[in-house]
């Protein structure tokens, strides 16, 4: 699955704060995409899932035997195409405990028609399996019941994307409000899923660090464009990224 | 003995508008105030067809009550998507529109002067009131059934992630319009078929019917009671007309120079209930309930899993 931007530009009041000619992601296993404050790494990703609208350009998602136009669908049917993100700011279900929010993300729309009133069981064995492996991996407070401190509910919006088997992850600041141990479990976990080949991951990091660690691609944005793109030694070593990012 | 039947019969109608409305609102998120439209269009759609169209009751209540799905369908389409304040005002003026049509409507509906009548079914039997309390009594239960499977199914729960967050539920690959479409059109639907069962019980319409007390009687029902639990509908409205249009307004010894202010009084109580609850007790009597589910042992490759260990 690749996701496609041409000519992508957004301004706000004649201020230009991304200006892309082309840009591809997903093509690599793990990606990231790092830059300084202000680069437009927000924008870009409100670009990606459509959340901003773009002042110029299309974004295309291909996926092997057909390409989406992303400005004609709507948010839940990309992601029922494998396009989903984890949300830089805390989301979440407050009435559903961490492991309902987590079978909700991993029932299929299509088994949640009216007709599952008269279900006898509520969730299949193979959802419950799923959930039961997720939770058990991290030590919640409380398994079976609400997500409640902040670095909790970060976990839990990231684990709903990942139960949910995108085929494109798009990660906004995974780390930020987690705590570094429960951060190396998850990005162990995402690192794992790319390597079985079950989906493509791109990472908006400020934590360089695991960038370097973790992605085999490294975007570099600044002042609104892509300035430099290769592997983590390639992007470390370049002396604009060095000048502009690292303040070397 | 008929008078409390009718009593009763009207108050499982509230029972049932109440209920639905905790799929509504208590469960999906959607304020409507329009109950009493809907539950009008059902009332004097199966009159006109049965009075002006000789339509039997049967067919007229069913086809009343599609109608009312229909039009709940077209309104969902219009404002659902758009903000609580939207919907509330599309309702409330749905409302609105359906009192006012009832009124000038005359040829069809003969406006003021009133439509009649409509007999109870079974003409030929002496209780046919009590047969039709427990007719009544089945459709409500019926409701209570639906809605207690409801909250343990998985439609349940995905009405319930939409109503906490339906950004964060659609970004998850889920239609949620659409399951707000049709859930609404549905429950509007079965609005219009108590209303349309309703029209036996009331015998001769009129537009004074459909005033918008219904709509907050209903709404102050199940805010009392629970609007997130399955039996909030029910305790609400025995806290409120069972319990002053029935126990007060029919046994309580109110002196006649005083028989006036009963009503006064009554909508006093339900205000200082009301701000009691939202102030001590926000999610009503009875609060919100999680789903029930059947404690299943976990497989056992899972259980024997070590634990984390801190």
């Amino acid at each position: 699955m690749l996701l496609h931007a041409e000519n992508l530009s957004k301004s706000y009041h004649a201020h230009e704060v991304v200006n892309i000619p082309s840009v591809s992601f997903g093509a690599q296993g793990l990606e990231g995409l790092i830059g300084p404050n202000g680069a437009g790494k927000s924008t870009l990703m409100g670009l990606l899932t459509r959340r901003i609208s773009p002042t110029n350009g299309e974004i295309n998602l291909d996926v092997g035997d057909q390409v989406h136009n992303l400005n004609r669908l709507k948010s839940h049917e990309v992601a029922r195409i494998g396009l989903i993100k984890t949300n830089q700011r805390i989301q979440g279900f407050d009435s559903l405990t961490i492991k309902d929010s987590l079978r909700f993300a991993a029932t299929s729309p299509k088994d949640e028609g009216f007709t599952s009133i008269f279900a006898g069981e509520r969730d299949s064995e193979d959802v419950e399996e799923r959930v039961q492996r997720y939770v058990e991996a991290f030590p919640f407070a409380d398994r079976n019941g609400f997500a409640r401190s902040g670095g909790e509910k970060k976990l839990v919006d990231i684990l709903r994307c990942l139960i949910a088997e995108p085929r494109l992850l798009l990660m906004d600041e995974p780390t930020a409000g987690l705590p570094e141990d429960i951060t190396r479990i998850v990005m162990d976990m995402v690192r794992e899923k790319v390597a079985a080949g079950e989906m493509r991951v791109v990472i908006v990091e400020h934590d360089l660090p695991l960038i370097w660690e973790y992605c085999d691609y490294v975007h570099f944005l600044s002042e609104g464009s892509i300035l430099f793109e290769g592997a983590p030694e390639e992007v470390k070593s370049n002396r604009i990224v060095a000048e502009k990012y690292m303040g070397v | 003995m008929d008078y409390l039947i009718f009593s009763f019969s009207l108050m499982l109608v509230y029972i049932g508008l109440a209920q639905l409305l905790h799929i509504q609102f208590g469960l999906l998120g959607i304020p409507n105030f329009g109950v009493v439209g809907f539950w009008g269009i059902g009332l004097y759609g199966t009159g006109v067809l049965f009075v002006e169209f000789s339509v039997p009751l049967l067919p007229s209540i069913i086809l009343a009550s599609g109608m009312s799905a229909l039009l709940a369908y077209v309104l969902s389409v219009l404002v659902l998507q758009r903000s609580g304040q939207a919907i509330l005002a599309a309702t409330l003026a749905l409302a609105a529109i359906v009192s006012t049509l009832v009124i000038t409507e005359k040829q069809l509906t003969n406006g003021v002067q009133g439509l009649g009548t409509i007999g109870f079914p079974f003409g030929k039997l002496d209780n046919r009131n009590a047969i039709f309390l427990g007719i009544l009594a089945i459709v409500v239960g019926s409701l209570f059934w639906g809605g207690a499977r409801l909250r343990d199914s998985r439609l349940g729960r995905s009405m319930i992630a939409i109503r906490d967050n339906e950004e964060l539920a659609a970004s998850l690959g889920k239609d949620t319009s659409a399951t707000k479409r049709m859930t609404f059109a549905f429950t509007c639907g079965l609005m219009g078929l108590l209303g349309g069962l309703s029209a036996p019980l009331h015998q001769f319409l009129v537009p004074y019917l459909l005033a918008p007390s219904l709509t907050f009687a209903v709404w102050i029902a199940l805010v009392l009671g629970g609007k997130a639990h399955n039996f909030g509908a029910m305790v609400g409205v025995f806290a409120t007309f069972g319990l002053f249009d029935i126990l007060v307004e029919t046994y309580a010894p109110v002196p006649t120079e005083y028989a006036l202010l009963v009503p006064n009084f009554k909508l006093f109580c339900y205000g200082v209930l009301l701000v009691l609850i939202i102030m001590f007790r926000p999610t009503g009597i009875l609060g919100e309930e999680g789903p029930r589910v059947r404690a299943k042992p976990a497989p056992p490759t899972l259980r024997s899993a070590p634990l984390e260990e801190d």
